[in-house]
């Protein structure tokens, strides 16, 4: 009953009421001052973030092959991963690339690990895609002489069975002990890839054993942690060979001869002195801890997403001009409160685009003109219930204090299961939909803040009637077609 | 109320839309775009666009699988192609870009979008989990949030309604994006997937809206009878309601109560819609449309379903009541 209480107008009351109404409206001003010198100055610090749809720009995305590698250690792959891609992404000159890891949620059976690459004022991708695909995996792997000797088993079983029969026989198939036989070069993993590299150089051999003189070399150093394992490796086989493979393909297998512990090593091919070069650079940008695969790609003209967001935006500025001649109409002064109130909530989304910073797409800035017609509808359940108290004599004020507590339930329950879902959305979205769940979510909140701070607040304000008066302010307050 | 005194019409009105709606989607089924489906899409836009043929030519010399071929105008107005097919490889999709921008004058690829199938099904699965979960969540919120309301009907059936109600929305609004797929090739994409849950959102709202009042009414017209009975030396005291009113009257008297914030408020959403479907981008129009109708449909069923249907539910258990 304290709030029925606030409805007796004494003079220092109405002071507060008048004050609280003012500084509402001065800092909705304010805030909106803010989102314009954002929105409109080149060098803001918190301007509006377009998703690449809007701006124009191309995603791509990449899957990475994570079959090979220890589970516990996907995630720092994927950092290393990133880290890499990153850099080359840097090399083409885009700014403002982002590169960001993904993974599949729960509903595929084994987790997707994925690469996303986002450049903005790209839509020629073809230099991106090279640049990415010229990055380099290198592995080092031990020779086999187990699956040789079994692969050797076959090789003669297939000529004697050749020879038998006439004809080529397919060994692809053939199993020992009932087990298949790989096919692939008789190498299996170290775990040495180029993750542990640190740098790469173009170096020409001296000479000396056994190599040509002048051949180009590319000489890598490893990390502290990759020349350990490579000591460790050379150390543990000696008189084996190590296998060098370059994007999957064996480029050189050297006897490993002596354990090697100065954490560098030499890769020799049969190289040009250009080829030479290029992989050294390739490599010092760094090589791939995991195979990837480009999986989609999406690019946007930047003409066209100017031309979406223009309509997007015209969209919202139409919609918003009806609802607030929709409410001014209906709700009369009442229904000008709501419309202060929407400002107010345009403008404090607005805010909160450029701050936290939203990343604002097609489907975001829907969501958003969606949500300007529903914004007003916790000041409908409030105006309607306004109106009952108002039409049984009570003052114009008493009624919006009692209207206020009477569409609370109303409007907590009706907002909880939007914020809900909206959550759900957010969880389970890819980006595309996190963008509208975040722009929906927020816009239930704040649309219900705005009727309950700044509609309530601003209501209280004016002043107090009733309907048997008959004044102006009176029918002011009354509704609908009715005077 | 007139609503109340018609249920069992309405009750037949909406199992026919139901069972319609659902027979549509089932014949013509939906139209799966690559954002489920994977594949590409090309759009191309000329300043003197060439003829439909022979960009079908020149595409299907490529063997990129089974393609089609759609004339269109792309957001600035120009004459444009949309090209579906397969997903591409880069040197596939180079190789077609420069096959269609050699036709007509002045050809540029605007809009290149590739998904891999393996996308494509995890976003269908993503989509339904998410369908079923908001679905989920809002059964247990309205009985949660109605848990007080016991006499004559529990909070659960309450829930139970919302749901009934939500997807015969659902349902309709499917049945129209299966309509548009087959009559004018509009496929489904992401944002049909939301638009989906933006009416569920909606349409719980004004729903809740209706039952809050019920509830409120309900506790206004009660009267309470309070006894006190021991059982194994324990005192408790026992509370039972009765109403003053035939639930029917109360159901129909809320639905009067609430008549014209519900109008209202799905006027504004549907007037800021209809900017968005006649001003906004090409590309939400179809989203627009889904949830105009979502919008319309929702507000229906909270008023026209929703509400006689509790009230049928309950004269349907009083009358197993008494028969036992």
């Amino acid at each position: 009953m304290t709030d029925l209480s606030q409805a007796q107008t004494t003079s220092s009351q109405g002071f507060i009421r008048t004050f609280r109404a003012l500084i509402i409206v001065l800092a909705v001003a304010g805030l909106a001052f803010w989102v314009y010198q954002n929105a409109v100055q080149p060098e803001a610090d918190k301007p509006f973030k377009l998703g690449l749809d809007l701006a124009g720009g191309s995603y791509l995305i990449y899957e990475a092959d994570v079959s090979k590698v220890d589970k516990a250690e996907v995630p720092e792959l994927m950092n290393v991963l990133r880290t890499v891609i990153e850099k080359r992404v840097n090399s083409l000159g885009v700014e403002e690339n982002v590169v960001y890891l993904e993974q599949s949620s729960f509903v595929t059976d084994e987790p997707i690990e994925r690469l996303v690459v986002e450049l903005p004022g790209v839509t020629n991708i073809s230099e991106a895609v090279a640049e990415i695909g010229s990055t380099p995996t290198l592995e080092f792997k031990l020779y086999d002489e187990e699956l040789a000797a079994k692969q050797e088993t076959l090789q003669n079983l297939g000529s004697l069975t050749a020879n038998a029969s006439g004809s080529k026989a397919e060994i692809g198939n053939v199993k020992i002990n009932g087990e298949a036989v790989s096919q692939e070069l008789p190498f299996k993993d170290t775990g040495l890839t180029g993750r542990y590299l640190e740098s790469a150089a173009l170096e020409f051999a001296g000479g000396n054993s056994g190599q040509l003189s002048n051949e180009p070399l590319v000489s890598v150093r490893f990390t502290q942690e990759g020349a350990e394992l490579f000591a460790e490796i050379t150390r543990n086989n000696v008189n084996r060979q190590l296998g060098i493979f370059l994007d999957g393909e064996m480029i050189s297998a050297p006897n490993i001869n002596e354990p090697i512990a100065g954490g560098t090593a030499v890769i020799s091919g049969g190289f040009s002195a250009e080829e030479a070069k290029e992989l050294a650079q390739n490599l010092n940008f760094g090589a791939l801890p995991v195979p990837i695969e480009l999986q989609s790609t999406q690019s946007i003209g930047a003409s066209l997403g100017a031309e979406v967001l223009d309509k997007g935006v015209k969209a919202g500025l139409f919609g918003f001009g009806i609802v607030m001649l929709f409410m001014l109409l209906w709700y009369r002064l009442p229904g000008l409160v709501a419309g202060i109130a929407l400002l107010s909530y345009v403008t404090i989304m607005l805010a909160l685009f450029q701050f936290i910073p939203v990343t604002l797409t097609a489907a975001g800035l829907a969501g958003f003109v969606l949500s300007l017609g529903m914004a007003v509808d916790a000041n409908v359940l409030v105006f309607e219930r306004m109106k009952e108290e108002y039409k049984n004599g009570a003052s114009s004020r008493e009624a919006a204090i009692v209207g206020f507590s009477r569409a609370w339930s109303a409007i907590r329950d009706g907002n909880v299961t939007s914020i809900l879902s909206a959550i759900v959305l957010f969880w389970l979205g890819t980006s595309m939909v996190k963008g509208f769940a975040l722009v929906f979510g927020i816009g239930v909140i704040m649309s219900m803040l705005s009727a309950l701070v700044i509609t309530r607040t601003l209501l209280i304000a004016l002043p107090d009637t009733k309907k048997s008066s008959g004044t102006l302010l009176a029918t002011l307050f009354g509704n609908g077609l009715k005077k | 109320m007139f609503l109340i005194a018609n249920k069992k019409i309405l009750l037949a009105i909406t199992l026919f839309v139901m069972v319609a709606s659902t027979t549509i989607i089932a014949t013509l089924g939906l139209n799966l775009g690559i954002d489920f489906t994977g594949g590409s899409l090309t759009e191309v836009s000329y300043q003197s666009a060439p003829d439909k043929s022979d960009v079908e030519d020149i595409v299907n010399t490529q063997d990129l699988g089974g393609i089609s071929v759609r004339k269109s105008v792309d957001e600035t107005g120009r004459d444009a192609f949309l090209v579906q097919t397969r997903d591409l490889s880069e040197p596939e999709r180079m190789e077609l870009n420069t096959a269609v921008t050699s036709l007509g004058e002045g050809g540029d690829v605007v809009r290149f979008t590739s998904v891999g199938p393996v996308i494509g099904q995890e976003l269908k699965d993503k989509a339904i989990y998410a369908l079923l979960a908001v679905v989920l969540i809002i059964v247990s919120y309205v009985a949660f949030a109605f848990r007080g309301i016991g006499t004559p009907v529990s909070s659960w059936v309450y829930g139970a309604i919302t749901i009934f109600s939500l997807v015969h929305d659902v349902l309709i609004a499917t049945a129209l994006m299966s309509v548009l797929g087959y009559v004018a090739a509009i496929e489904v994409d992401v944002l049909f997937v939301m638009a989906l849950l933006a009416i569920l959102g909606y349409s719980v709202n004004d729903t809740i809206v209706v039952f809050d009042r019920v509830r409120e009414n309900l506790m206004a017209n009660r009267t309470e009878k309070r006894t006190k009975r021991e059982d194994a030396g324990i005192a408790y005291e026992e509370v039972e309601y009765s109403l003053t009113k035939p639930y029917g009257e109360i159901v129909g008297a809320s639905i009067k109560d609430t008549l014209a914030r519900s109008i209202n408020t799905s006027m504004t959403t549907f007037v800021a819609l209809a900017a968005l479907y006649f001003i906004g981008s090409d590309a939400t129009q179809t989203f627009a449309l889904i949830l105009m109708v979502g919008v319309f449909f929702g507000t229906y069923s909270s008023i026209c379903i929703a509400s006689p249907l509790v009230v049928i539910y309950s004269e349907w258990r009083n009358k197993k009541t008494a028969v036992k």
